[in-house]
Formats: C-alpha cells, sequence, structure tokens
C-alpha cells in the first residue's frame, strides 16, 4: 500500500533537517512508538503499538536509515516489526523529502510503502488506509509541535516515549473516516 | 400419477406446515452450542497471522500460567499420539494443528482449553508463536511457476500441482472445432465463496472414562460417516462413539467436512475426561472452514453458422487452497464438474481440470450443490448467452434449437453422464410466459434507444442430485446409499429414523408425508428423528439434494415392506386370502366387497395383539437404498434487472424460477427451499467473495467484507414448476433444495451481460459490484 503525504512548518530547512534526520526525534512523533535502543550509527531497535477496536498489535522491529542525502534534503528509511504476540507483522519503507518554501518555511513530502500481514491487515485497505491517516495527522502536529520547542526540550522529549494513540477513539475515527471519505 | 391423500392424512403434494417450526419460532431449538454438560469446559484455537511461515517455535508457558486454564494442545502434542495430520475428503491430508510451517492464514495453530470461553480467548493471546515469514504463493495460476514457493513439504512430489483429470473425446473434439464455422469462448471465473450457515461449526465432546464412551455433539451434516472416520482416524472402537447431531442452523456443505476443531475438542477431552465445548465465530468460520468454489474456467463452443452447437471444449484451473479439501466422493476429481454440457444435445466435448495447491484456506466444497455441478451449470449458461450473442440468435430461441427433446430421455451425454427424464422447453416456454418475454424484449429495445440500460437473462439449467449410485459415489469406500427404519406402535402411530439430518430442509414434515403417502398413517402421527448415530440406521447424510433421492426413496420401499406385511395381517383378521384383498388409502378390503376393510392402525394392533401362524410379531422395516442413477431436476430461471448509470447499482427487476423436480412431496416446502437458494444465487453473483491480498491476508474474512443479502437486497421471486418424474425412483421425485443456488448464478450475470451487450461486453466476473459495472460504463464511455 502507497501512501503519500505532505504537510508545511514554518522553521528554516536546516533545523527541519536535523530532526527529521534524527530517528528517535521523529519516532517520538508517531504515536505509540518508541526507539528502545541504538544499534549503530544507521539502525535502531524500536516498537509501535497500533489498537484499532479491539484488536492491539505491539510491533517490535528494527529501523533502518538507508540513505541520507542532505545536499538534497533526502532521506530513506525501512522499518520492520513483529507483532509480540506473533499475530502479524509490517514493514514501511518511507521516502521523506523537504522543499524550502518562498516564505521561508519548509514542505515535508513523505512517500511510504506499507506492507501489513495479519490479523490488522484482514481489516482491509479502507481501515488501515484510514488508520494512517489519523496517525499521519498526530504525526504532522506533534512534528510541528517538537520542532517549535527549543533544542533542549526536543532532546529531553526524545528519551521518553510518546503518547500511545488514543486507543478508544482510533477505531471511532476510523469508522467516521470509511464513510466521511474527505481526506482528512 | 400419485393418488393425492386426504388433507387429513397429509401425503405427498400437500402444503402441510412445517413441524420442527412451532420449536424454532419459540426460539426452542437445541443446537450445538445449547448444549451445557455438566463440569464443561472451553477450548479457543489459537491461528497463524501468516499465510505461510515456518514454525520456529511455540511457549505456551504464559497461558498455561492463566488461571482457569487446564491445556494448551500444540501440534508437536499431537503428533506424539499420531493426530497432528488428519485425512481429507479427498485423499489428501491435512493439519489439525500445524507442525514445521503454516501454510494459509488463519491455521490452526494451538488449542487452549480452559474453565470458561472468556479465559481460554484470552489464555490464546498468551500463547508466544515465533514464525519465520516464507514467500506466499496466492494466484493459482502461478502455482506451477518455475520460482513458486513449494507449500506442502510433506508430500513426495515436489510441485503445488495436485490433480490433472481430462474425460471426453479430445480427438472428435477438435476435430469438430477445426470444421466448426463458428466458435465462441468465455473465461469465467465461479469465485470463492462461503456459505456461511446462520450457526457456525462447533462441537462438545464428551469422554467419560468410566464407560470409555465418547459423545461428540456436533454441527454434521453427516453424523454416521463422522463416527466412523473418528474411529479410523483416533483408533476408538466405533461402538464406544457417538455422534449427536441436534438442530442444525444451516449447513449448505460447510458442515460436512471434519474441522481441526473437533479433533482437538476430542483430544482434549480423552485427555482431561471432562466434557470440552468448541464453537467457532463467525470470522473463524469464514476463514478456515470450508470455501466454495474457486474455480478458473474457460469454455469453447464450436457450432453451426445456424446455431447448432457441436462440441463443447473446457479447460479449468482449480484452486484448493494449502489442503485439498474439496468434498468429492465421486471417482472424478473434478466430480459432476463433466456434467457441464449442460441442456444441450450435442455430440462432442472434452473437459480437463487441473488442481493446485496455494496459500489459502483449504475445502472446495460443495456449497448447497453436488460436487461442482454449480460451476458447471454456471460455465455452460454463460457460454451458450456468449455463441447466442455471437450469432445474434434470441438467447431463448437458441436454447430451444439445441435443447436434448423429451423423447431422447434417458440421454447419454458425450462426457459420460445418464440423464433421467427431462422436458427443458417446456420449463423453458412457461417460464417465458410467465414473465412476458416478447413484450420485455420490445421494453428493452426501446430503452435502448433512449440510453437507459436493462437486460434480460437467461439459465436453463440441468441439475446432477442424489447421490449417489453406489458405483460411482462413497466417502473413505462407504458406498452413498442411504436408509430409512419405520416402526408402527400398536395403536398405529409411528415414528422413522433417517442416515440423513436436516439442517433446515423440513424433513420432520416431508418423511413423514411419504410415510402417509404410502400407509395411510396421518402425516401428524409420524415422527422423524435423525442424526443420531445409536439410534438411527447408518447412512452418509444430507447434502447434494440427496434425501428425498436417497433416504426419502428408502422410506417409502421400507413402508412398502410394511405394507406388505400388513397385508398378510389384514388377510388373517379379514378370513382370506392376500390375493383377495386391494389397497386404498390407509386400508385393505376384499376385492369386491368394499365394506370388508381393515385400517392400518387396526393392523398395526393386531400386529402386538392377534399375529398369524408362523408370522413375527411388530410391525416395522429398515431399507438401505442404493439408486440405480443420479436425478437430473432442471428448470429455466429469467431475471430482468436496471442499471443505474451513475451508481453502477443493478437492480433486479423480476425473476422467475420454473422447476422441474418430479413428483412434488410439499409444495410450500419446495417453494421455500427455492426462495432460499435464489437468495444465495443472488449474493453470489452480486455480492459475496473470499478474497485475498497479495500477501495472503484474508479480504472476507468477516461480515463487514462478506456481505448477506437482507430483505432490503432480495427481490420478490416468482415460482413456478414443470412436473417430468424420475423414472426410477419410487416415487417419481428427485430433490430441489439445490437447484435455485445451481441455476440461478447464470440468469443474473447474463442478465447484467445482455443489458450490457450493445456496448461490447461479453463477460462480467461475479461478483457483479456496484464498483465493477461503473468501471465498465466508464471504460465503454457512457458515463464520464
Amino acid at each position: 500500500m502507497r501512501i503519500e503525504k505532505t504537510f508545511q512548518v514554518k522553521e528554516p530547512l536546516d533545523k527541519v533537517w536535523d530532526f527529521l534526520s534524527d530517528p528517535r526525534k521523529v519516532a517520538a512523533c508517531v504515536p505509540g512508538a518508541k526507539i528502545t535502543e541504538q544499534i549503530d550509527e544507521k539502525t535502531y531497535k524500536g516498537a509501535i503499538s497500533v489498537k484499532v477496536g479491539p484488536s492491539v498489535t505491539d510491533y517490535k522491529g528494527e529501523v533502518t536509515i538507508l540513505r541520507l542525502d542532505p545536499v538534497n534534503y533526502e532521506i530513506e528509511i525501512l522499518g520492520k516489526g513483529q507483532d509480540v504476540r506473533g499475530r502479524g507483522s509490517a514493514s514501511m519503507k518511507m521516502t521523506g523529502k523537504l522543499t524550502a518554501l518562498a516564505d521561508g518555511g519548509v514542505e515535508v513530502t513523505s512517500v511510504s510503502e506499507l506492507n501489513v500481514v495479519g490479523i490488522l491487515a484482514q481489516m482491509g485497505a479502507r481501515v488501515i488506509n484510514e488508520v494512517s491517516n489519523i496517525m499521519f495527522g498526530e504525526f504532522t502536529k506533534n512534528f510541528q509541535a517538537r520542532l517549535a520547542q527549543p533544542s533542549d526540550a526536543a532532546e529531553n522529549a526524545t528519551e521518553a516515549a510518546s503518547t500511545p494513540i488514543r486507543a478508544g477513539s482510533l477505531a471511532w475515527q476510523a469508522a467516521k473516516g470509511v464513510f466521511r471519505r474527505d481526506g482528512t | 400419477m400419485i393418488t393425492k391423500t386426504s388433507p387429513e392424512i397429509g401425503g405427498m403434494g400437500h402444503s402441510i406446515k412445517r413441524k420442527e417450526d412451532s420449536r424454532f419460532i419459540q426460539g426452542k431449538g437445541n443446537y450445538v452450542d445449547d448444549v451445557h454438560l455438566p463440569g464443561m469446559v472451553y477450548g479457543h484455537m489459537v491461528r497463524s497471522p501468516y499465510a505461510h511461515a515456518r514454525l520456529k517455535g511455540i511457549n505456551t508457558e504464559k497461558a498455561k500460567a492463566l488461571h482457569g486454564v487446564l491445556a494448551v494442545i500444540t501440534g508437536e502434542d499431537l503428533a506424539k499420539a499420531n493426530l497432528a495430520w488428519m485425512p481429507t475428503l479427498f485423499f489428501d491430508k491435512q493439519m489439525v494443528l500445524a507442525t514445521g510451517k503454516v501454510l494459509f492464514q488463519a491455521q490452526e495453530v494451538a488449542f487452549v482449553v480452559a474453565e470458561d470461553q472468556y479465559t481460554a480467548a484470552d489464555a490464546a493471546e498468551l500463547v508466544e508463536v515465533d514464525y519465520e515469514e516464507l514467500p506466499v504463493l496466492v494466484d493459482p495460476h502461478k502455482a506451477t511457476d518455475p520460482d513458486a514457493p513449494i507449500l506442502r513439504e510433506d508430500r513426495e512430489e515436489k510441485s503445488n500441482h495436485i490433480f490433472h483429470w481430462e474425460v471426453g473425446d479430445k480427438a472428435a473434439t477438435d476435430k469438430a472445432f477445426q470444421n466448426a464455422p463458428v466458435k465462441a469462448t468465455v473465461h469465467a471465473i465461479s469465485q470463492r465463496c462461503h456459505p456461511a450457515p446462520l450457526e457456525t461449526c462447533g462441537c462438545v465432546a464428551d469422554f467419560n472414562k468410566a464407560t470409555e464412551k465418547l459423545t461428540i455433539y456436533l454441527t454434521s451434516q453427516a453424523p454416521h460417516a463422522h463416527r466412523t472416520l473418528f474411529s479410523i482416524v483416533g483408533g476408538i472402537p466405533e461402538q464406544n462413539i457417538r455422534v449427536i447431531s441436534p438442530d442444525i442452523g444451516g449447513g449448505f456443505g460447510n458442515k460436512v467436512p471434519i474441522y481441526p476443531g473437533y479433533v482437538c475438542a476430542v483430544v482434549a477431552s480423552l485427555t482431561l475426561g471432562l466434557p470440552v465445548k468448541w464453537i467457532e465465530t463467525r470470522s473463524e468460520n469464514l476463514q478456515s472452514t470450508g470455501f466454495a468454489r474457486d474455480y478458473h474456467m474457460t469454455a469453447e463452443l464450436a457450432a453451426t453458422s445456424d446455431g447448432r452447437i457441436q462440441a463443447l471444449r473446457v479447460k479449468t484451473l482449480a484452486d484448493h487452497g494449502a489442503f485439498n479439501a474439496a468434498a468429492q466422493p465421486t471417482k472424478f476429481p473434478a466430480g459432476l464438474f463433466s456434467v457441464c454440457t449442460g441442456s444441450y444435445d450435442f455430440p462432442a466435448a472434452f473437459c480437463e481440470v487441473d488442481g493446485v495447491y496455494t496459500n489459502k484456506a483449504p475445502g472446495g466444497i460443495a456449497y448447497r450443490c453436488s460436487f461442482r455441478i454449480t460451476e458447471a451449470a454456471y460455465l455452460i449458461e454463460r457460454a451458450v448467452d456468449v455463441l447466442a450473442s455471437q450469432l445474434k440468435i434470441d438467447p431463448a430461441e437458441f436454447r430451444r434449437k439445441n435443447f436434448i427433446q423429451p423423447d431422447q430421455f434417458p440421454y447419454k451425454t458425450p462426457l459420460g453422464w445418464t440423464y433421467d427424464s427431462g422436458n427443458y422447453e417446456g420449463a423453458l416456454n412457461k417460464a417465458l410466459d410467465m414473465i412476458g418475454y416478447n413484450e420485455l424484449r420490445q421494453e428493452q429495445a426501446e430503452k435502448r434507444k433512449k440510453g437507459e440500460l436493462m437486460g434480460i437473462g437467461i439459465s436453463s439449467f440441468t441439475e446432477a442430485v442424489g447421490a449417489g449410485p453406489a458405483h460411482t459415489f462413497d466417502i473413505a469406500g462407504i458406498k452413498m446409499f442411504d436408509s430409512a427404519e419405520i416402526r408402527i406402535h400398536p395403536t398405529g402411530k409411528a415414528i422413522c429414523r433417517m442416515g440423513t439430518k436436516s439442517q433446515g430442509q423440513g424433513h420432520e414434515t416431508t418423511y413423514a408425508q411419504i410415510v402417509a403417502q404410502e400407509l395411510g398413517i396421518p402425516a401428524s402421527d409420524v415422527i422423524i428423528e435423525e442424526g443420531d448415530t445409536d439410534t438411527a440406521p447408518y447412512g452418509l447424510g444430507t447434502y447434494a439434494s440427496r434425501s428425498t433421492p436417497t433416504s426419502g426413496a428408502a422410506t417409502a420401499i421400507a413402508a412398502r415392506k410394511i405394507r406388505d406385511k400388513a397385508k398378510k395381517i389384514a388377510a388373517h383378521l379379514l378370513e382370506c386370502s392376500d390375493e383377495d384383498l386391494e389397497w386404498e388409502t390407509g386400508k385393505f378390503f376384499v376385492k369386491g366387497a368394499p365394506s370388508k376393510s381393515k385400517t392400518i392402525q387396526e393392523i398395526a394392533f393386531a400386529a402386538y395383539t392377534n399375529i398369524p401362524a408362523g408370522l413375527e410379531a411388530g410391525l416395522e422395516a429398515v431399507d438401505y437404498y442404493d439408486p440405480p442413477n443420479l436425478t437430473f431436476p432442471f428448470g429455466t430461471y429469467i431475471c430482468v434487472v436496471d442499471i443505474d448509470k451513475g451508481t453502477g447499482e443493478v437492480k433486479v427487476r423480476r425473476f422467475v424460477a420454473v422447476d422441474d423436480c418430479g413428483n412434488v412431496i410439499n409444495p410450500m416446502i419446495v417453494q421455500g427451499q427455492i426462495h432460499g437458494g435464489l437468495t444465495e444465487g443472488l449474493a453470489i453473483a452480486f455480492m459475496q467473495l473470499i478474497d485475498y491480498d497479495e500477501n495472503g491476508n484474508v479480504q472476507g474474512g468477516s461480515f463487514m467484507d462478506y456481505l448477506i443479502p437482507t430483505a432490503v437486497e432480495t427481490p420478490h421471486w416468482e415460482t413456478g414448476s414443470t412436473c417430468t418424474p424420475s423414472p426410477h425412483h419410487p416415487f417419481g421425485a428427485k430433490g430441489v433444495g439445490e437447484s435455485p443456488n445451481v441455476g440461478s448464478p447464470a440468469a443474473f450475470v447474463n442478465a447484467v451481460v445482455d443489458a450490457l451487450s450493445h456496448l461490447g461486453v461479453k463477460h462480467i466476473d461475479m461478483p457483479i459490484t456496484p464498483w465493477k459495472v461503473w468501471n465498465v460504463l466508464h471504460e465503454k464511455g457512457v458515463v464520464n
């Protein structure tokens, strides 16, 4: 499944790039996700918890930076995880790109190839799409908020896990999304 | 001709109300999940999230530690008892619980037993399974590619190919195609669907350690056959096993196989000495138990330029999933698929079928049909329409031109079947009259001028039911006869037991009507009991519309045996010779002196109180009936649809079903069966598909995706009948429960294609969803 997202931030290009190229900082913006260990310069261990209705999936796995291109402000990341209770797996290859805007802000573009196997995948593309829409919406808010914080605060934030997504509301929001179809 | 009895007797042809309904409509049925035994515990299945993965380890410690958990059984545990695998109905084997690998999503991996079902479900979540994902094979067309992963490591043959089967005269067929001026081809998929009965599958296994007797309350369409299989596979002496099928909430073929959950519940009960209940959830039912169809078919017809069919050539790929668990009791790997020459008379045909494994749930069960007859009927009725359209001949006219004629019966088809009787044109004519065919064609022509989309679809199907003649049909070697036992009580009332098992067909009423017809005992005085292997005579169960053709026949013959004995008793009572007696419904009388008579009730009393010398006491009989042939019901269905250009929605405006199932036992029940089967056919044609994504994730695994028609989607069904009795059945009946599901899909699809034929549309695969139609309309430039 291919998911494309674009959003804008009102921060200078290099500041945004520093943030985006640090998986610990990015992970802290993803609802329910955390980086637990750094293996080497490009590899991290992490976990993410996704709850859709009654179905909780706790993925544990690795995040690898496949490509870091500071000249063109492009990053390619591969995340792979298995549910700790053996209920399925997921992988995501994301390409992120920053483009400077005329107003001094930055446009963040991401293209993700998502592959989900298991209980969650049975819910079909329409639910997974909606779940990823909601998660990405949260991510964007967190990303903008954390980026606006002083750098020390942002650094500290990476130590703690980010707030898991509000599980109960996720299924409801996804369900509403299915019927609304306005792309929010 | 069947003599019509009085309404009080209620023999054949009376629409008496269903006896079983008084308990069903009061909510007082007794289904497997209603069985509650003292000390009963509950099983829950741990299932694979992956379609193909290596099992690297299972950790059951956390699950076992949960309070209330009694046992966690894995494939390795079963392997120690040689029970990790079990035979399927198709000479293949299937894993009970996985060892080594999992081969489809939702495959059974471990079985948790706990004091209550919630603890069992919670504990199942605590079972930790370590998987290593393997490449997944979803597309059956890629199963034999050189780079396809080999799924079944247990087989000697390192290939995903299961079987190749061919039947017919290839040379004659090829020659007919070479010479034919007209040829038509259709590629049609009879998609993977699921019967989704109202009641899911389940059981209560109750092993009594003191008596060593195992009682299994089972959602079984074939309790006797299942008892024998449990005995053979489990090594339990057959006299110690009692299978009880209580009320069954719909079967449709889904409850013919033995499923891993049943075996696990039995193993758990044998181990724990406690009754163990296991009931599937809806999603488990859709994802793991017997699916139906998944036939990818190509039919070619060769014809003369004036529209006489000369030959049929069929090539089919059958996707059986991870294990070949098709319901297949014939000698032919594709069952009755070779009835695909349908209702038409032509000299040459050749049919070949290849079966393959994929990473999908196992099955290929006969969903409300006889072993692939639905696929066959759909294919030929679709192909005939494609050819008629190509020749610009009206599809009704085209069928008429090619029908087997009434005087050609018994008719031997080019693929080896012998049809017993038929009058195909009679049913077609009646259906055309009922629907007002000519007016509809005029209306369609006018609508087309205005750009409106309306279609008329015809299906003149031939069914094959009543398995079966023992020479062709068996389950694990057990011949497919069936049985009836009738006992007449001293007061002239009766109890009858059969080897079949109703799942909603109304057996408690219809079998009683057969007894009423044959013996003149009112149907209301006759109790029918099925489904308890300790009491009923052996039988192969109910599916393939076989109850009336086999046990129904056995009931009539057992009743006639009773009548023969009753005649001797009557002669004794009337002090005359048996030869002086004549039978009239319910009594024997002396020829020429009708006032000198004895009723069946008087005779029954005498059978216990005043027995003639040399005759045994009592009045009862058993019959095991092996039919000489299948029966071949038929009919013509006509469907009228309107298509909404804006949404692509197909609206079924009218549907006429003319069925011929020979002599009818209860017209109301027949009509009810036809209504139900047409509604299932509608769902298959327009709504239902068990789909898989490229990773083998089930995309039709709940009622959110697998749609069930409600009263909103279901049109008004108009039914009619003709009557061509079966010449070989004791009372000329043929069986009917499945005809509407076999015959209707082609009528629906033909109607949609007919509505779009002027745009160059030749075929649309089922399910014909609004999205599919909308895309066609866009492609053809009908809407922007």
